[in-house]
C-alpha cells in the first residue's frame, strides 16, 4: 500500500471513529485532541509551578529568602511525628474515596479541627517560653541550623494547622466531586482559584524581607504551607494513562497525544527565560515571581479548566455506591502483599543514596557555562528535545523489551553517563569549555535514554494499581505510602550525608559559593560518584521482576469482570450507582 | 514452547485473553501466576501480625527520629586535631552570639535558672588547649557575629574561613600573632603583603567609627559618607588580595597600591550597597592605583596623601583570578597593564548591562598590550564583560594598546 493510501485511511478512521471510538477500543479520536491540549495546558501550568516550592533551589529561596541549607532537613525533621500520624488517617480517607461510615467521618473531622485550632495557637503564642530555657530540650532546638526554639515550636505548630485544614478540605471535597469528575481530577475543580491567588500572593508579600533568618524560616514555612494546601498537579495526564483499560491504546496515548501535548510546555520553556534574560537581574530578580510565573501560570489554568472534564478516566471499577470498603488495617496489610511494590520499595531505598545533591544540571547551566535567555532556553530545549524521538517509539520499544530489561539498561546507562560526568567535572574542572561539552554530551544522552524507561515506568505503575485492586478490591495508592515507613530511617540518615558534606565545602543558604572552581568541584563530584553507585545497585532488584503483559490483561479481566457483575447487581436492588466504570 | 514463543505471549498487547468467572468467584478469582486476591476476608494469625506491623514502625520511626536529630544537631563549636594542633573547624550560633573569641578551645555553659535566651549561657573556655588554625568555612553563611577576636596561637586562618558572615564587622587579633594582624577590624597577614579579609559588613563599623547614625541608601550618599564608608584604601606593603577577601563589601571606591600583583579568585566580587530597605544595588565604580610606598591609613583622606593617583589596576599586576570582578555592574572603567600575564574565567563577568540601549559598566576593555602580545596571555574563558545583543549575549569591545585614562 502507497504512502498516500495509508494517509487517506489514516483519514478515513479517524473521520469515522472521530465521535465513536472503534470497536475493541474506547477513546474517540476527540477525546485525542482534547488530551493534546488539555493535558499540554495542565502539564504546562504544573510545570509553572516547579519554580515556586519550599526547596534550596527554587530560584525564590536561593536569591530573595536565602535560607540555610540544612534547615529544610530540619522542618522535615520536625514535620516527620506529625506527618507519619497524620498519613496513616490520610491513607484511610483516600482510598476510600472519602466515603467513610458516618461515625468515622465525624470523629476524622473532629480531629482534623484540633490539629488546625492547635496550629493556630502556636502562631499566636509562643510555646517554647513554657520550657526551660536552659535545658537540653530547648538548647537542642536553638542548635539547629537557621532555626530557634521559638520558630521550631511554630514550624511545628504550620504543619498542624496544614494537616487539619487539608485533611478536612480532602474529606469535604472528595465526597461532593469524586462521583462526578473521576478520582484524578477533582481536586482541579476546588483548587485552582485559590491556588492562582497563592501563586500572586507569593511573588508579591515581602516576606524574604525579615531580617532575622528564624522568623524567616517560619513565616516562609507558613506562606508555603498555605500554598501548597491548594494542588494543581498534572492531574489530566495521570487521568490519561488511565484513559482505556486497553493496553495497547493506554500506550498510544500516552506515546503520541500525551507527548505532543507536551509541545506547549517545550515552547514556554524557551520563551520564558528569554523573558527573564530581559530582566535586570535575570533569575535572581524578583518580577519574575511578581509577573511572568503568575501571567503565565493564570493562562495555563484557564486552559486546563476549560477542557478537564472531556478527558475521563476508565478503570472498571464497582459504583462507589458499591465499592469495596477498606478497613484500615486490610489496607495496611493488603499492600505489604504487593510484591511488586516491595521491588519498588528496595529500588527507592538505594535511590536515597543520591538525596541531597544539589541539581547538577542548574549548576552546569548557571555556574558553568553563566546561561541566560535564548541561549539557556535553547541548550535546555535541545537536551529535552533529546528524549521527544525514542519517546515517539516507545510502543516499538515496550514491545519488543520487557519492562525488566528497560529499567535495567536505564539505571545502567544512569550509572555510565554520572561516572563520565564525574571524570570530566574532576579531571577538568577549570576548562569550562571541555568540561561543559562533555557534559552537555553526556546529558543529552542520558535524556535521550530517559523516556522509554519513564513512559514504562509510568504505565507499569498504573499496572501496578490494577494488580493491587485485583489483590484488594482497591487500588491502595495511598496505603503503599507504608513502604517509606520502613524505608524512613535509613533513607533520612543517608540523606544528609550529603547536605552535611556539602556545607563542609562551602554550600549554605548563599549558592555563589558555586562560582569558587574548588568548592564546585567537590560539592558536584562527590555526590555525583555517590549517585553513580546508587545506580549500579539499583538494577538488581528489576532481575525479580516477573509482571508481563499477560499477566496485566488477566488481571484486567477480572476487573471488568467484577465492575460489571457488581453494577448489574446494583441496578438490579434499584442502588444508584455513580462513578463506576464496566470497561 | 520455545523461549522466543514464550516472549512474544509475555509481550504482546494485543494478547486476546477471556476469562469465564462465575458472579460468585468474582472477589477470589486466581490468576495463574499470581497472588490470589484477598478481599474482605479475615487474614491468618490477624493480631499477630498487627503486632508485629506496629513494633516494626515504632522502630522504624524512632530510629528514623533519632539518626536525624543526631545528624541535624550543631555543638556551637567544633573542632579538630591536626598535625599542627588545634584546628576550629565548625562554628554554629546560638542565635545570641555576637562576638566571637577564636584563642582557645571554647564550649557553652548554660545557666541554670536565667530562662532569657540571650543572657542564659556563657562560653567557657579551656586555656590548655590553644586553637592554632581556622579551617575555610568554619563560621559560614553566619548571620549574627558581628566582631571576631583571633588570639595569638592562631598560626593559619584560611581566607576562606569567614565566607559569607553578613553581619560580621571587624576582626581583631591579638597583637602577638605572630602570622597575623588587622587593620581598623580588616584581616592581613602580619606584614601586610596580604589582603584576608574585609567583613561583609565592615561599614556598619565604620559608621559608627565615624559618627553615621544610620545607613545611606544608593541615593542618600553625600560625598563625606562616600569617602568615610565607601572608600578603601589597601595598605602600599600589600601584594596580594586573596581569594574572596573583599567580596560583598559596601565599597564604591578602592585605592590599589602599585606594588600589588596578585588578585586572586572572587576577590572583589559582588560590591554592593542598599537602595532602599528592601534591595541592594552595584556599588563599585571606581578602582585607582596609587603610587606611594608609606600609606598605612586605610581611611581615604585626600588623593594627595596617595602620591600619583592613576585609574584602574596598577602596572605592575601579574594575575587576575576567576571572577575577580565580577558582577559589578557600576564599574565604569577598567585597564588591564601590560605587567598581567594571567586572567582568570569569567573575571569581569556580569560587569555591564544594557540600559535603554546603552551599555553600561565597563563598555569597553582597555588592554595596555597589543592584540599579538595579549594572545600570549593565559586567559580564562568568557574571562571579558558581556551585555545583551538580541537574544545573546556580547562581550565588550577590547582596545587594545590604550592609553590609560586621567584621573578626572
Amino acid at each position: 500500500m502507497s504512502i498516500l493510501n495509508k494517509v487517506k485511511d489514516f483519514g478515513t478512521e479517524i473521520k469515522t471513529h472521530w465521535n465513536t471510538p472503534a470497536e475493541g477500543k474506547y477513546v474517540p479520536y476527540k477525546e485525542y485532541k482534547d488530551v493534546i491540549i488539555g493535558v499540554g495546558a495542565n502539564y504546562t501550568g504544573s510545570k509553572v509551578l516547579e519554580y515556586i516550592g519550599f526547596w534550596s533551589s527554587c530560584f525564590l529561596i536561593m536569591y530573595h529568602y536565602k535560607l540555610p541549607y540544612l534547615t529544610f532537613s530540619v522542618i522535615g525533621l520536625l514535620n516527620m511525628p506529625l506527618g507519619y500520624i497524620s498519613a496513616l488517617i490520610w491513607w484511610y480517607v483516600c482510598d476510600n474515596l472519602g466515603f467513610l461510615p458516618k461515625k468515622a467521618e465525624k470523629k476524622v473531622y473532629v480531629a482534623y479541627g484540633l490539629m488546625a485550632l492547635f496550629g493556630i495557637s502556636t502562631l499566636i503564642f509562643d510555646y517554647s517560653r513554657l520550657f526551660n530555657q536552659s535545658g537540653w530540650f530547648i538548647t537542642t532546638l536553638n542548635s539547629f541550623e537557621g532555626m530557634s526554639a521559638t520558630a521550631c515550636f511554630k514550624t511545628f505548630g504550620t504543619h498542624f494547622l496544614y494537616t487539619g485544614w487539608v485533611g478536612a478540605r480532602n474529606i469535604f471535597w472528595r465526597k461532593k466531586l469524586i462521583p462526578k469528575y473521576g478520582r484524578y481530577k477533582y481536586g482541579l475543580y476546588c483548587d485552582v482559584i485559590p491556588k492562582c491567588v497563592m501563586v500572586i500572593l507569593i511573588g508579591w508579600l515581602p516576606v524574604y524581607n525579615i531580617a532575622d533568618v528564624a522568623t524567616r524560616v517560619w513565616v516562609a514555612n507558613l506562606l508555603f504551607a498555605t500554598y501548597n494546601v491548594f494542588g494543581f498537579g498534572n492531574v489530566l495526564e495521570e487521568c490519561s494513562k488511565r484513559i482505556s483499560p486497553n493496553l495497547q491504546e493506554r500506550i498510544l496515548v500516552r506515546s503520541y497525544p500525551v507527548k505532543i501535548s507536551h509541545i506547549f510546555n517545550s515552547i514556554l520553556a524557551i520563551i520564558l527565560p528569554v523573558f527573564v534574560g530581559m530582566l535586570r537581574y535575570e533569575w535572581a530578580d524578583i518580577n519574575f515571581y511578581r509577573w511572568i510565573i503568575p501571567a503565565t501560570f493564570c493562562i495555563s489554568a484557564a486552559c486546563t479548566m476549560f477542557l478537564a472534564g472531556r478527558i475521563k478516566e476508565r478503570i472498571p471499577q464497582p459504583p462507589i455506591e458499591k465499592k469495596v470498603q477498606i478497613k484500615f488495617w486490610d489496607g495496611m496489610l493488603g499492600v505489604l502483599r504487593n510484591k511488586y511494590l516491595l521491588i519498588n520499595t528496595v529500588v527507592g531505598l538505594i535511590d536515597a543514596l543520591g538525596n541531597g545533591m544539589l541539581p547538577f544540571a542548574t549548576i552546569l547551566y548557571f555556574y558553568t557555562f553563566r546561561l541566560s535567555g535564548l541561549p539557556y532556553s535553547l541548550l535546555v530545549a535541545l537536551i529535552s528535545f533529546a528524549g521527544t524521538p525514542p519517546d515517539l517509539l516507545s510502543p516499538y520499544f515496550l514491545k519488543k523489551f520487557s519492562y525488566k530489561q528497560i529499567m535495567i539498561f536505564y539505571q545502567l546507562s544512569r550509572a555510565i553517563g554520572n561516572a563520565i560526568i564525574a571524570v570530566a567535572m574532576w579531571t577538568l574542572g577549570d576548562n569550562l569549555a571541555l568540561c561543559g561539552t562533555i557534559c552537555v554530551v553526556v546529558l543529552f544522552f542520558m535524556e535521550m535514554t530517559k523516556t522509554v524507561p519513564t513512559t514504562a515506568s509510568h504505565d507499569m505503575n498504573v499496572r501496578i494499581a490494577d494488580y493491587q485492586m485485583y489483590l484488594s478490591g482497591e487500588r491502595l495508592e495511598s496505603f503503599a505510602g507504608i513502604f517509606g515507613w520502613f524505608t524512613g530511617p535509613i533513607t533520612t540518615f543517608v540523606g544528609l550525608i550529603i547536605p552535611i558534606f556539602l556545607l563542609k565545602y562551602g554550600f549554605n543558604s548563599n549558592w555563589e559559593i558555586l562560582f569558587f572552581d574548588g568548592s564546585r568541584r567537590n560539592i558536584v563530584v562527590v555526590p555525583i560518584i555517590v549517585d553513580t553507585i546508587g545506580f549500579f545497585l539499583m538494577s538488581i532488584p528489576y532481575f525479580f521482576w516477573d509482571y508481563d503483559n499477560r499477566k496485566q490483561n488477566l488481571v484486567m479481566e477480572v476487573l471488568k469482570r467484577r465492575a460489571e457483575v457488581t453494577e448489574k447487581k446494583a441496578e438490579e436492588e434499584g442502588v444508584s450507582v455513580s462513578g463506576g466504570y464496566i470497561g | 514452547m520455545s523461549k522466543k514463543e514464550k516472549k512474544k505471549i509475555t509481550n504482546d498487547w494485543g494478547t486476546d485473553v477471556h476469562l469465564d468467572i462465575p458472579e460468585d468467584e468474582i472477589w477470589t478469582y486466581q490468576v495463574p501466576g499470581l497472588a490470589a486476591p484477598h478481599i474482605n476476608k479475615p487474614y491468618k494469625y490477624y493480631t499477630l501480625k498487627k503486632v508485629l506491623f506496629v513494633i516494626t514502625i515504632v522502630i522504624a520511626v524512632s530510629l528514623s527520629i533519632f539518626f536525624s536529630v543526631l545528624a541535624l544537631q550543631n555543638d556551637t563549636f567544633k573542632y579538630e586535631e591536626t598535625d599542627n594542633g588545634i584546628q576550629f573547624s565548625k562554628f554554629s550560633n546560638t542565635g545570641y552570639l555576637y562576638e566571637l573569641e577564636i584563642d582557645y578551645v571554647s564550649d557553652i555553659e548554660y545557666i541554670p535558672g536565667n530562662n532569657d535566651p540571650a543572657t542564659n549561657f556563657k562560653v567557657v573556655k579551656d586555656e590548655t588547649k590553644p586553637i592554632t588554625s581556622i579551617r575555610q568555612f568554619t563560621l559560614n553563611c553566619d548571620d549574627k557575629v558581628k566582631t571576631v577576636y583571633i588570639g595569638a596561637n592562631v598560626t593559619d586562618i584560611d581566607p576562606k574561613a569567614f565566607y559569607s558572615c553578613w553581619a560580621l564587622q571587624n576582626i581583631e587579633v591579638d597583637e602577638n600573632n605572630p602570622n597575623y594582624c588587622d587593620v581598623d577590624g580588616v584581616l592581613y597577614n602580619k606584614d601586610k603583603t596580604e589582603l584576608l579579609c574585609y567583613p561583609c559588613d565592615h561599614d556598619e563599623y565604620l559608621r559608627q567609627k565615624y559618627g553615621y547614625e544610620k545607613e545611606l541608601y544608593r541615593d542618600e550618599v553625600t560625598p563625606e559618607y562616600e569617602r568615610d564608608i565607601q572608600t578603601y584604601v589597601v595598605p602600599s606593603t600589600v601584594k596580594k588580595l586573596s581569594e574572596m577577601c573583599l567580596n560583598y563589601a559596601n565599597l564604591r571606591v578602592i585605592y590599589l597600591p602599585e606594588g600589588l600583583e596578585t588578585i586572586e579568585t572572587l576577590a572583589v566580587f559582588k560590591l554592593h550597597e542598599r537602595v532602599d530597605q528592601w534591595s541592594t544595588s552595584p556599588s563599585l565604580q571606581n578602582i585607582y592605583t596609587y603610587k606611594s610606598s608609606d600609606v598605612t591609613d586605610t581611611h581615604f583622606t585626600t588623593k594627595e596623601a596617595l602620591g600619583e593617583v592613576y585609574l584602574s589596576l596598577p602596572d605592575g599586576l601579574k594575575f587576575i583570578g576567576s571572577d575577580a570582578f565580577s558582577y559589578n555592574q557600576n564599574l565604569q572603567y577598567v585597564y588591564i597593564p601590560s605587567s598581567v600575564t594571567y586572567i582568570g574565567h569569567h573575571a569581569f563577568w556580569d560587569a555591564c548591562y544594557k540600559e535603554d540601549g546603552e551599555i553600561k559598566g565597563v563598555n569597553v576593555m582597555n588592554v595596555a598590550c597589543d592584540e599579538e602580545t595579549f594572545a600570549t596571555l593565559t586567559v580564562g574563558d568568557d574571562w571579558l564583560p558581556k551585555y545583551d545583543k538580541g537574544f545573546f549575549k556580547k562581550a565588550v569591545d577590547m582596545n587594545y594598546s590604550a592609553a590609560r585614562e586621567a584621573v578626572k
